[in-house]
């Protein structure tokens, strides 16, 4: 009789998912599913409503990444009333970008991701968790928390606020930054540069080095990448050209306005996530582990992997290094956590470098907007992946059409992959215990998904449906949440 | 401008650290999803009710509260006290305000899992035990929670704001127990 095992739900990630694995007749993993079963219907909810508004109003969608929507939403507006912001409004967006990404960078690897890594995926789930690194560490969670904290007052001191930002909006930033203020925020931003020097160095020779087997093997899969470059082909993370990478690593790159020519979401009937593929390959779309069709990955190692070079010294160094142990593309999944610790590093250089630019005081931040009829895509590289607002607007300026597309959505068939792969991998003979479970749940954290803002479909109130086959392909039980 | 010339903007204090605070009451949940955003209207309709001594700081945590305790619970300087005030679906009456005893949540896994929900006891027990923190969460019965984004609270959610108020107020009242 086949067997379902269900790992619900995914602790430490930002939503609601849910892993079901089927298991045949020998207790070997025939298929699994990661399921999402958060519902919200946004895109319906901007409707009718004022475009520049939209910045303020996104940053409520999920409090894990405000600062993402914030600007994709300012750069989806900026498009549609046809502003450019002056340079200091532009860097002033940048540098919130960058700090935000300290922060985030700092939680995942340290408190969600960090929990395997420091206490080991055999842990008790009970103390596997920022507590148990608190208590296994202090010194180390003493770090982490002043780091995240200088990242929350910095952009307290630039933005007036951190948690749910206000300060972007279509046609640059509403709030100049003094002399003074700059100041205060330059110290802490070479604190925090000074705290990820420390942190990718502490990983490669504390935490990296116990894991390269699992890195090898856990949620292996080859697909293409996605990510944001500048025209030189270096990393950026506010602005550019989306690279659209194959899994041989050729790639082409394009303007985020034409984004429906180069991928289109497949809906399946057991998510209610959308699946989107690289519709431009031609290939169409499959997730079989075997013959992979359009499937390409977002996220820290897929903008590793699309970008030529890192234009801050130390980030490019390590992307040398990286690329020297892992080659270009590197495919292997656990590796996310390495990448995120050379973007953790390109960010506090950054900011460092446009904290000590002398136009970053100055006090031309925007450029004033008349409402007009129009369509903008504005996009940015959130931590979790390529992050696209799409907006059409009447001639008042009201939203009359919204999409977006965030980054786990992105990552939403290469998750499910990944946990496939590694459950076959590592669950044989229906033989299996908590630190295997867990394992499967790692390939998953390594993408820092966050489904509550990936969900956006409206029609109907059953968030999951999960169908149990047997060995024979056929339904057995279907189950909904 | 001269760089000897002071910005007067610069006079603008900085933001509030809420870490030093002796008591920290902590609204969450999501604006946008109907009764789920009693947490951040209620921070709003406190601070303008006033009555709250200078010592007890308010916060919006929206959808981010998990950063905020996991931030908590890892400083050095934190609250004495954090008191959470939020939505939860229990069957009770709609606006019914309740304060939810820690000790009645099991810790089940399903605690750890999300970044912004709440009652997220595993970690607000620990923030009580090996922090040293006392913990508080008060609580309104939602009316309904709408299947896709809705923004605004039901009318009897709404009319809670008073009882909370006072429920709140008597928990900073209270001398610390920890």
């Amino acid at each position: 009789m086949a067997k379902t095992l269900t790992i619900a739900p995914v602790s430490r990630l930002e939503g609601h998912a849910k892993v079901t694995i089927n298991l045949d007749d020998k207790g070997d993993v025939a298929d699994t599913f990661v399921n999402i079963v958060e519902l919200r219907g946004f895109e319906k909810f901007c409707l009718g409503r004022p475009v520049e508004e939209m910045p303020r109003i996104v940053t409520s969608i999920c409090g894990v990444c405000p600062w993402s929507h914030h600007l994709a939403a300012s750069k989806a507006g900026d498009a549609a009333l046809g502003l450019t912001p002056p340079p200091t409004g532009r860097k002033l967006r940048e540098l919130c970008n960058s700090i935000a990404y300290t922060e985030e960078h700092i939680l995942h690897f340290f408190f969600l991701a960090g929990a395997d890594y420091v206490l080991g995926p055999g842990a008790d789930y009970r103390t596997r968790n920022v507590i148990g690194i608190a208590q296994a560490a202090p010194e180390i969670g003493k770090k982490v928390v002043r780091n995240r904290h200088l990242g929350a007052r910095m952009l307290g001191i630039i933005s007036g606020k951190s948690i749910h930002p206000v300060t972007s909006m279509p046609g640059g930033f509403s709030k100049p930054l003094t002399a003074g203020e700059r100041d205060t925020a330059l110290k802490m931003a070479e604190e925090v540069l000074e705290f990820s020097k420390w942190g990718i160095a502490w990983a490669k020779s504390e935490v990296f080095p116990k894991y390269l087997d699992a890195v090898k093997t856990v949620g292996v899969i080859k697909t293409g990448y996605m990510g944001t470059v500048r025209a030189d082909g270096s990393m950026d993370l506010y602005d550019g050209k989306i690279r659209l990478m194959k899994p041989d690593g050729s790639f082409e790159d394009f303007e985020d306005s034409r984004y429906l020519d180069y991928i289109e979401e497949k809906v399946l009937p057991w998510s209610y996530l959308k699946f989107p593929y690289a519709k431009k390959w031609g290939e169409g779309f499959s997730m079989d582990l075997d013959a992979p069709k359009g499937i390409y990955r977002t996220n820290t190692l897929a903008r590793i992997n699309a970008c030529e070079k890192i234009s801050t010294p130390l980030a490019q160094k390590e992307l040398e290094e990286f690329r020297k142990a892992f080659g270009r593309p590197c495919h292997l999944t656990l590796l996310y956590n390495w990448a995120r610790l050379i973007e953790l590093l390109y960010n506090a250089e950054y900011a460092v470098q446009l904290l000590k630019d002398p136009q970053i005081t100055g006090k031309e931040t925007r450029v004033s907007a008349k409402p007009k009829a129009g369509r903008g895509v504005g996009h940015v590289e959130a931590p979790r992946g390529t992050l696209i607002h799409d907006y059409e607007t009447d001639a008042e300026g009201m939203i009359v059409n919204a999409n977006l597309i965030v980054g786990t959505t992105h990552n939403n068939a290469p998750i499910n992959m990944a946990v496939k792969h590694a459950a076959k991998a590592l669950i044989k003979g229906g033989n299996y215990n908590e630190e295997l479970l867990n394992t499967v749940e790692m390939s998953i954290r390594a993408y820092d998904p966050c489904f509550s803002c990936a969900t956006h479909n409206l029609d109907g109130r059953v968030a999951v449906k999960i169908e149990v086959k047997g060995p024979d392909g056929q339904v057995q039980r279907t189950l909904a949440n | 401008m001269n760089s000897m010339e002071r910005d007067p903007a610069d006079d603008r204090p900085e933001p509030e650290r809420l870490e030093e605070k002796e008591t920290l009451v902590i609204g969450c949940g999501n604006v946008l999803i109907g009764d789920d955003g009693f947490g951040p209207a209620f921070i709003k309709h406190l601070a303008e009710r006033g009555g709250v001594p200078e010592s007890v700081g308010l916060l919006d945590a929206g959808t981010g509260v998990r950063k905020v305790l996991f931030d908590l619970a890892l400083s050095e300087r934190r609250p004495r006290r954090i008191i959470v005030v939020d939505a939860i679906d229990v069957g009770r009456r709609p606006g019914e305000v309740f304060e939810i005893d820690l000790e009645g949540i099991p810790a089940v896994k399903s605690d750890d899992f999300s970044m912004h929900q709440l009652p997220t006891s595993n970690l607000l027990k620990e923030l009580r035990e090996e922090c040293g923190v006392e913990v508080r969460v008060a609580a309104v019965q939602v009316e309904s929670i709408p299947p896709e984004v809705k923004a605004g609270l039901s009318k009897p959610v709404a009319a809670a704001m008073g009882k909370a108020a006072e429920l709140v107020l008597e928990m900073i009242a209270c001398p610390l127990t920890l």
